[in-house]
């Protein structure tokens, strides 16, 4: 545990910075990977996430939070966007943006949802929906650093079709470093699925592990309900509080 | 002004409706958005009561049962939220707050609304009387979510509906205006949405 | 304290303070506020500011993840160079 007010990361000056898009990848039929080239990218923490800033002919101006999806090695800084029917900036950033556009980013920025391998493990990460994005961060630069920590990833999706990064994940998986994923599907599954098929509750956690009494560094991510149920069902379950970070996305149906 | 991003709009806005009926700043929503300053309070409706305070003689307080026994007023009105969305043609049913002082003697000129998880606001009287505000628990006909204010809101459509506080459970009147909430944290203290009245000194 | 937790838990809008890292880091100067830890008046407790309930009405509200108890309040004044901040509890912010 950091020292109580201790910065983690060091003051970013929060400039808005015109970012060029380099690459566009649909991950899933909803959710869409934008590769950015970023001037001055002061470079990131696992975790951490941007402001975008999008600015109308009209001078409307719409803001949003995306967290990073690249590891602090990578290349290229990547965000993942999951489409919402309805929104205002998701279906732009996810579906109308082409290579070559440009919209502002500020950031990084947080430094509390965040892990370093200097860190350590074991680590429990648990993610629903887009809320993979900051954890699919963290097990990148896992890889990337040759941590070797203890990490159990718990994936919750409605459906295969939906879960993000899916080949990656089973490569990085089977390097058998230490990397354990297990996918829950809520909505709908394939022929023969012997994973799981209901929504993260206490006894899947505590399957899945690590027990509390190994105290691993818990990271909870995804839509504001799936969070609250997690961390419950987590303090049920005897983690400490202080062991348990959460990241709420605000609403969804997911 | 900063760069632009191509094809990006804001969301269009509706184009059947009357601009007369829509303040300065503010755009038309279909939808209701949910805001909120804290958690939603899940009271037992028998433990629930509404009361009328402070500075009265004979205050008053009503039961669930009795605020549904008294005259109850269904009426259709136009909201203003200072995040700058309004809704048109939203219909409510509850008791309208002359009912409520109907009996209660005051000479204060002020009322501190308040509400449940400890939120207030402020409100001349004169802006709840004669027909201006009510307390509603029913909204489009069904049960006012409580994501919305249910059990019961005040509910006051001329002003920014900051003052229509959710939750509500009583009218405490005061001598001396006390602002409330967000009328403490940079609000205006009486929010007319037609003088677009958002912040201090507006 | 569990009923507020309770209540919490069916506010589907609830975000954290992580979200509005940003807008603290403008406030506070560059600093990094979401492993700050706020020591709370009312329920004794301290928690980072990045697990503190972020609730979004007229303007932005941070409450104790412990007992609710309102830890900022911000005000956007639209278009114009300010911004109302209200901070309550005892904030530990790291210098240097
Ligand atoms: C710290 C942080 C990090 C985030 N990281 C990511 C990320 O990496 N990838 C990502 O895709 N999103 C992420 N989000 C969510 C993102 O900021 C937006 O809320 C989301 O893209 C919806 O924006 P919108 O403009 O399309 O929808 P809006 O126009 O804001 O909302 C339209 C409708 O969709 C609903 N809605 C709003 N937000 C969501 C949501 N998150 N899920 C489902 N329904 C919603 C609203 O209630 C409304 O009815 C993050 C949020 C936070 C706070
Ligand atoms: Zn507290």
């Amino acid at each position: 545990m950091a020292t109580p007010g201790a910065p983690l990361v060091a003051p970013v000056p929060l400039v808005w910075r015109l970012v060029t898009v380099v690459e566009v990848v649909d991950e899933t039929p909803h959710a869409r990977t934008l590769a950015l080239d970023v001037p001055d990218w002061p470079g990131h923490v696992a975790g951490q996430h941007l402001d975008v800033r999008l600015t109308a002919e009209d001078g409307y101006v719409a803001e949003r939070s995306y967290s990073i999806a690249s590891a602090p090695e990578d290349a290229r800084v990547a965000l993942t966007v999951e489409r919402i029917d309805d929104g205002e900036v998701s279906p732009y950033l996810a579906g109308e943006l082409v290579v070559g556009d440009q919209f502002e980013v500020r950031g990084p920025v947080g430094g509390h949802f965040t892990w370093r391998a200097q860190d350590g493990g074991p680590l429990l990460l648990v993610a629903g929906g887009s809320g993979l994005v900051p954890l699919m961060a963290m097990v990148r630069h896992r890889a990337a650093r040759a941590s070797g920590a203890a990490t159990e990833l718990l994936v919750s999706s409605r459906e295969r079709e939906a879960v993000l990064y899916r080949d990656e994940l089973e490569r990085l998986a089977s390097a058998e470093d230490g990397l354990n994923v297990v996918y829950t599907l809520t909505r709908s599954r394939p022929a023969g699925w012997s994973g799981y098929a209901r929504r993260v509750d206490a006894p899947m956690l505590a399957e899945v592990g690590p027990a509390a009494s190994a105290s691993p560094r818990v990271f909870v991510c995804g839509p504001t309900p799936f969070v609250e149920a997690v961390a419950d069902a987590l303090v049920s379950l005897g983690h400490a509080a202080e062991n348990v970070h959460t990241e709420r996305f605000g609403p969804t149906g997911g | 002004m900063p760069p632009f991003s191509r094809g990006f709009h804001r969301r269009p806005p509706r184009e059947d409706v009357d601009p007369s009926r829509v303040p300065p700043g503010q755009y038309v929503v279909n939808d209701f958005p949910v805001l909120s300053a804290g958690p939603t309070p899940r009271p037992k409706l028998d433990e629930w009561s509404f009361s009328v305070q402070g500075a009265v003689d004979g205050a008053a307080s009503w039961t669930w049962e009795e605020l549904n026994a008294l005259p109850q007023e269904t009426f259709t009105v136009d909201i203003h939220c200072v995040t700058k969305w309004t809704k048109l043609g939203t219909t409510w049913t509850g008791v309208s707050v002359d009912t409520l002082m109907d009996g209660v003697a005051t000479e204060a000129e002020y009322v501190s609304v308040w509400a449940d998880g400890g939120y207030t606001t402020n409100v001349p009287l004169e802006d709840l009387r004669d027909g201006k505000a009510w307390v509603v628990h029913t909204f489009d006909g069904e049960p006012l979510e409580p994501a919305h204010g249910g059990p019961a809101r005040l509910l006051v459509p001329h002003l920014y509906f900051w003052k229509s506080a959710k939750w509500v459970r009583g009218l405490t009147l005061t001598v001396e205006d006390e602002p409330g909430f967000w009328e403490n944290a940079g609000y205006n203290n009486y929010g007319d949405p037609w003088r677009e009245q958002r912040y201090w000194g507006d | 304290m569990e009923e507020e937790r309770g209540a919490a838990a069916r506010d589907a809008t609830v975000l954290d303070g992580n979200a509005i890292a940003a807008l603290l880091g403008e406030i506070f100067g560059g600093s990094e506020m979401t492993s700050a830890t706020r020591g709370c008046g009312s329920c004794g407790q301290s928690h980072p500011i990045g697990e503190h309930r972020l609730y979004r009405g007229a303007g932005l509200v941070l409450r104790c993840p412990g007992c609710g108890d309102v830890a900022l309040v911000v005000v956007e004044r639209g278009g114009e160079a300010v911004r109302e901040v209200q901070l309550l509890g005892r904030w530990q912010v790291a210098v240097g």
